[in-house]
């Protein structure tokens, strides 16, 4: 049976946006956007010449590799550039599931961007973006500089470990390289699955961070992955999820049921623990209340907008994940209608899932089509389409299928529309969905 | 196009497709020589002995691509103007004696899902389905895509862009028999063929899974050709 999401989940969701007021929700467009930066490397990209309105997307995750593809598909006469720094793909999504072995690495990362770009007639450019010169449209490249005329930037999450009080430079990269969270990048992953398999006994802590973190499920799902490989490998270890939000964020009836019917005496859950310092040479994390010693963890911090957001100089000031300053309607830079930012950089209070970025893109590539050619287009909703794995051995999974709306002005985001269902009884079907469900981004980002 | 001529292009050429592409902007269906529907042990299919309740699936035009055939269990009006990745086409409505039998390709039109026997994400929900809210749907599960059988298999809700691939059927009367006899287009077949040649090959053979299904093709119960079906 499906249920329906209610305001007060919503409400859960996007409290970080909501915190920051309704300012940045605005559709306002007002002038100005801050500081840019007009970095150079005084040589020009390798690339060929453009053949069309040039547009270059920076980013290849789900929202930059959706929108490459579908841009070009919206309107063939643009000239596409993929700027991606990583030289092989592996997706964030699903990355879960290899924990417990439901998939291997392939599954995550048998995808090529040259397959991709082959596919979708665009150019896949391996390169980081270090500037950006938006009066003379040119993004500056560690492999020279590329003149655009439209530029999305779908640069992803940073982490913000000063949301659990550690701002020591040397704190920060010892719980990166140490206990990572998993995630951003691919060998994140691998670390991840190391620990474990090696895990023997003890207490493996997930933490989960407050505010408009990516991926809402993730944290629940890890539990229930790693809880699944110590139930068949009979480890005696606990998996302690500490959780600063007052409640499970998503599915959070599937993910209870999950917990104490699967995992009863493996995962203990912890709401409203908000970690506020921590011991690595004690192993400690540390709230206002407590202490929890754990033998290993995936420490998973705030979430912010990446940094490139705020190196180009586009962050709204009032975002306390220093999200992009752009326009909620059509994702603009705000007085800047030839540079976007997508993804999880955004500041809506969508849930950062791999789906969403891909509806958005969709969206998105219309808008960016539409402009090209002098119109434009009427907002429409990205869609929030989740499954969950909640048992690795049998496959069983939940889901969520959500869409979004406006507020009576058309201005903000207001919650999730009246077709938003839960699926929360697990079951094999649902576990297939599941991976069915990737395998079908996966087609849809590098496939034509 | 006679049956050799057909044989002779499908054989791993692109040339077919492409004119058979012309062929359905032309007249909104691309033509296939006509392939009889027949139960799974060869015989005849008799329409009116159809199950009402569940989609039966059958291969045409080609040995890989899967169809569903339902029998709605009500008349399913047209004609309809509607649009494919191919282009616009005129859905008929449903054949047979109550005009209730309708045929698609079993490949969902927003990322691909499709009916393999090791399992399906998309199926016909005669009965109750969670996501659509109401009976009578064919639902994806993969992404939660709805559409409707008795309207053309239009796109109900989620992200799919396109109806699911009209198969023109035939009805003889006189027989209570049914053939398959067109698509309405093939880009959707080519993308198909593109996206999971690996699995295609390990499944069928290299070139077997792009052979023409033949004169004959069986139809077969979902829940008895799939594994496992989802039932979203």
């Amino acid at each position: 049976m499906s249920d329906r999401i209610n305001r007060r989940d919503f409400l859960k969701i996007s409290s970080a946006a909501a915190a920051s007021g309704a300012a940045v929700m605005t559709g306002c467009a007002t002038a100005g956007g801050g500081m840019e930066t007009a970095a150079t490397v005084g040589f020009k990209a390798d690339l060929p010449r453009a053949k069309g309105p040039r547009l270059v997307v920076v980013g290849g995750g789900t929202s930059g590799l959706t929108i490459a593809k579908y841009a070009k598909k919206e309107y063939p006469k643009f000239d596409v550039v993929l700027v991606e720094k990583r030289d092989m793909y592996s997706s964030c999504f699903s990355s879960n599931l290899w924990y417990a072995g439901v998939i291997n690495l392939e599954f995550l990362a048998d995808h090529s961007f040259l397959d991709a770009a082959r596919n979708n007639r665009y150019t896949y450019f391996n390169a980081t973006v270090t500037g950006l010169d938006r009066t003379g449209r040119k993004l500056v490249t560690s492999e020279g500089e590329i003149d655009y005329d439209f530029l999305v930037l779908a640069p992803g999450i940073s982490y913000d470990y000063a949301r659990i009080g550690v701002k020591d430079v040397e704190a920060i990269t010892a719980l990166r390289t140490d206990y990572p969270p998993g995630f951003i990048s691919p060998t994140e992953h691998v670390t991840i699955r190391r620990k474990v398999q090696e895990f023997e006994s003890g207490v493996f802590v997930q933490c989960v961070p407050s505010g408009n973190y990516r991926c809402l499920p993730a944290p629940y799902e890890r539990a229930c992955m790693i809880a699944s490989v110590f139930k068949k490998n009979k480890i005696k270890g606990k998996v302690l999820l500490l959780d600063a939000n007052p409640d499970i964020t998503i599915k959070a009836k599937g993910f209870h049921a999950a917990f104490n019917e699967l995992y009863k005496d493996i995962v203990e859950y912890k709401p409203s623990t908000e970690i506020k310092s921590v011991d690595l040479e004690k192993k400690l994390l540390k709230t206002d209340f407590e202490s929890y010693q754990f033998d290993d963890a995936a420490i998973y911090p705030g979430v912010r907008a990446s940094t490139l957001i705020e190196e180009l100089g586009l962050v709204d000031p009032k975002s306390p994940q220093k999200e992009a300053r752009i326009d909620v309607l059509k994702y603009n830079v705000i007085g800047d209608e030839r540079v976007y930012v997508t993804g999880d950089s955004r500041p809506h209070p969508y849930s950062k899932s791999a789906n969403t970025s891909n509806t958005e893109g969709k969206y998105v590539a219309k808008v960016l089509a539409a402009r090209a050619q002098g119109k434009d287009i009427s907002w429409y909703s990205p869609r929030t389409v989740c499954f969950s794995m909640v048992s690795a051995s049998p496959m069983e999974g939940i889901g969520v299928d959500a869409g979004y709306v406006l507020n009576a002005a058309g201005n903000a985001i207001a919650g999730f529309s009246p077709d938003t269902k839960l699926f929360e009884d697990r079951d094999e079907a649902k576990g297939k969905s599941t991976l069915e469900w990737a395998r079908g981004l996966y087609r849809d980002m590098f496939e034509a | 196009m006679d049956r050799r001529g057909f044989v002779k292009l499908c054989a791993g050429s692109t040339a077919w497709l492409a004119a058979s592409m012309h062929d359905a902007r032309a007249s909104g269906y691309t033509d296939f020589p006509k392939v009889r529907l027949t139960d799974p042990q060869g015989a005849p299919l008799r329409a009116s002995t159809l199950a009402k309740d569940e989609a039966y699936v059958f291969h045409f035009p080609f040995r890989s691509l899967p169809c569903f055939l339902i029998d709605l269990g009500k008349p399913a009006s047209g004609p309809q103007e509607l649009t494919s990745e191919s282009g616009s086409y005129t859905w008929p409505g449903g054949v047979g004696k109550d005009k209730s039998l309708v045929a698609y390709v079993a490949v969902c039109t927003h990322q691909l899902s499709y009916t393999a026997s090791d399992g399906s994400q998309i199926r016909y929900a005669a009965g109750t389905s969670a996501l659509a809210g109401r009976p009578g749907t064919i639902v994806c599960c993969a992404h939660a895509s709805v559409f409707d059988p008795a309207k053309g298999a239009q796109r109900e809700h989620g992200e799919a862009r396109n109806p699911l691939l009209s198969v023109r059927l035939e009805y003889e009367p006189e027989e209570d028999s049914l053939y398959a006899t067109g698509l309405a287009g093939t880009e959707l077949v080519e993308r198909f063929f593109k996206t999971y040649r690996r699995e295609l090959i390990a499944e069928y053979g290299p070139g077997v899974y792009r052979e023409p299904v033949g004169a004959a093709a069986a139809a077969v119960l979902l829940s008895k050709y799939a594994s496992s079906v989802s039932d979203c």
